[in-house]
């Protein structure tokens, strides 16, 4: 294992906080994509990282109010492979003067361009994402990611002779514990699958919005046993655009700017295992949290929406505890009392999250905080939000970031 | 139980480690600075970041932290499905994940008491011996 590098994302600092604001956004169609793919119909052709990226940025622009010509800066984040910054560039109409090649998940791209905003790289990005992680056949498990062109050895390969392999894995070790610690059912962890279905049939673009009761739940199939079907997120196709500009260029635009006001970062260094089963990552959320807070100049109790990266439902219970929402153990009590939903204490995943909306590594739910804190949410605004918070953590880091609605 | 097993990684460090289990001995790395366990294998202690490390033997008992079952193939057909995995605490502090060798998920409860066994394995490198849990005897 080689030490990690000191930081993915620039230092938190007072003030890099609300210099720069997102103020564009567009989405593929998920929910009509997803129906597309499954059904295979004549004539229907997969998409590719190109093609998502492009309806996603024609979209942002649009949404943005801005000529392309205002754009002088792109970012490109294709998580499993596509054409290179300067072609992308180029597939996009764009010349700018700031070019970068900039990961995929949702851990550092957007704190790594606005740092270079505000270093006066640039003034209006680009940022594009995608991924065509069906169209490839990207399965999470075994001894290769099957779906990529060079076999990549997974984090768990060291576990291969014991057969314990993916991600899934992980959170189904995370529940056990849990499950066991505090002597609770099945239906406990159901509640959260149910309640990001709630979330996402008041989302027209999310891929599931089927009822979800507990019994469908609970009848659902195994994965990786205690964890059923619904505490995993979908495997879907999509891409992600967002504007950022300089936060004194973003006003008077068409919609109301969302300013970058804070962000940290915190990652395991030793006992991995431990770190993540047993305390559920809290010491690395409660250091990176406190970062991203202390940056944004706002109190805990300051955050009225949080959409937390739920690769399993497990794991999005984790971040709201180890934050310091709710206390240790109380995570499910907390969803089960319809705190999660809009109107609750704290509304979590409000578009339906990767669970039911669209596994976009995070960038869909930066998308969904956009739209929340310009108010144009629709059916699942949350009233008079002001400040709101995301997480991106996987199994061993946590990437906290803090959102403010700006005039 | 299986033993025909999905291949070991071999290289640095791992062949020293999976030497040790061929002799019956679990060892895992400890750090000479810090005197923690660094377990998978590491150039470096995952602790403290020194480099100087022994093999130190584990007493093989410990208790089950957490389990899970997977009812989803990984292994194109491998490995039969439902299929057993647990996650140890060893007794000197380290975390291990490993397979259930006489009992399944329906039988452990939080901080169950097992102890070390080794079974006699195979996959693409030739025979080796893998380290289990048993059941501790009372």
């Amino acid at each position: 294992m080689s030490s990690p590098a000191p930081w993915d994302v620039p230092a938190p600092a007072r003030s890099s906080s609300r210099k720069t604001a997102i103020i564009g956004v567009g989405e593929t169609d998920y929910h009509v994509d997803y129906k597309a793919a499954r059904a295979k119909a004549p004539g229907y052709e997969l998409p590719t990282p190109e093609s998502l990226a492009a309806t996603a940025f024609e979209r942002a622009l649009r949404d943005s109010g801005l000529q392309r010509e205002d754009i002088d800066g792109l970012s490109v984040s294709f998580l499993y492979g596509g054409p290179d910054a300067a072609s992308t560039a180029r597939t996009l109409g764009l010349k700018p003067r700031y070019l970068t090649q900039n990961g995929g998940i949702m851990a550092g791209p957007l704190q790594r361009v606005c740092a270079d905003i505000i270093a006066g790289k640039c003034d209006t990005v680009a940022m594009v994402y995608a991924v065509a992680s069906r169209a490839i056949g990207r399965q999470y498990g075994g001894e290769v990611y099957k779906g990529e062109a060079e076999r990549t050895p997974s984090s768990y390969y060291y576990y291969h002779p014991w057969g314990w392999s993916s991600q899934a894995a992980h959170w189904a070790f995370v529940w056990r514990y849990y499950q066991a610690k505090y002597g609770l059912g099945e239906e406990d962890l159901g509640a959260v699958a149910v309640q990001l279905r709630k979330n996402a049939m008041l989302n027209p673009n999310a891929v599931m919005q089927a009822p979800l009761s507990i019994q469908d739940y609970l009848a659902s199939r195994y994965i990786v046993r205690p964890l059923h079907l619904f505490d995993l997120c979908l495997v879907n196709d999509g891409g992600v655009c967002l504007i950022v500009r300089r936060a004194d260029l973003a006003r008077g635009l068409a919609h109301a700017p969302v300013l970058v006001a804070g962000w940290g970062e915190s990652k395991i260094k030793g006992a991995k295992m431990h770190h993540l089963v047993r305390e559920g990552l809290r010491p690395q959320l409660q250091d990176a949290g406190a970062q991203a807070l202390e940056m944004a100049g706002v109190q805990l109790s300051d955050i009225q929406h949080f959409e937390g990266y739920d690769a399993s439902t497990i794991h999005l219970i984790s971040q709201l505890e180890g934050y310091g929402f709710v206390e240790p153990g109380g995570g499910l009590a907390f969803c089960k009392q319809g705190e999660m939903a809009v109107g609750g204490k704290l509304p979590v995943n409000v578009g339906g999250g990767m669970l039911s909306a669209s596994y976009m590594h995070g960038w869909n739910h930066v998308a969904e905080i956009t739209h929340q804190l310009r108010h144009d949410a629709g059916r699942r605004q949350i009233k008079d939000l002001e400040v709101s918070m995301f997480s991106l953590a996987q199994t061993d880091q946590a990437h906290p970031m803090i959102f403010v609605r700006g005039a | 139980m299986t033993r025909r097993r999905p291949d070991r990684v071999r290289g640095f460090g791992h062949d020293e480690f999976w030497a040790w289990c061929d002799k019956g001995e679990l060892r895992l790395q400890r750090c000479a600075n810090c005197g923690k366990l660094s377990w998978p294998v590491v150039k470096a202690c995952e602790h403290c970041g020194h480099a100087e490390l022994d093999w130190a033997r584990m007493s093989g008992r410990a208790k089950v932290v957490s389990w899970c079952t997977f009812e989803r193939d990984y292994y194109g057909g491998r490995l039969p499905i439902p299929w057993e995995t647990i996650l140890v605490e060893l007794e000197e502090g380290a975390l291990f994940i490993s397979n259930p060798a006489d009992f399944t998920w329906k039988d452990i409860s939080l901080g169950m008491a097992v102890s070390l066994a080794f079974l006699d394995c195979e996959d693409s490198a030739g025979p080796f011996k893998l380290p289990v849990f048993a059941r501790a005897k009372q």
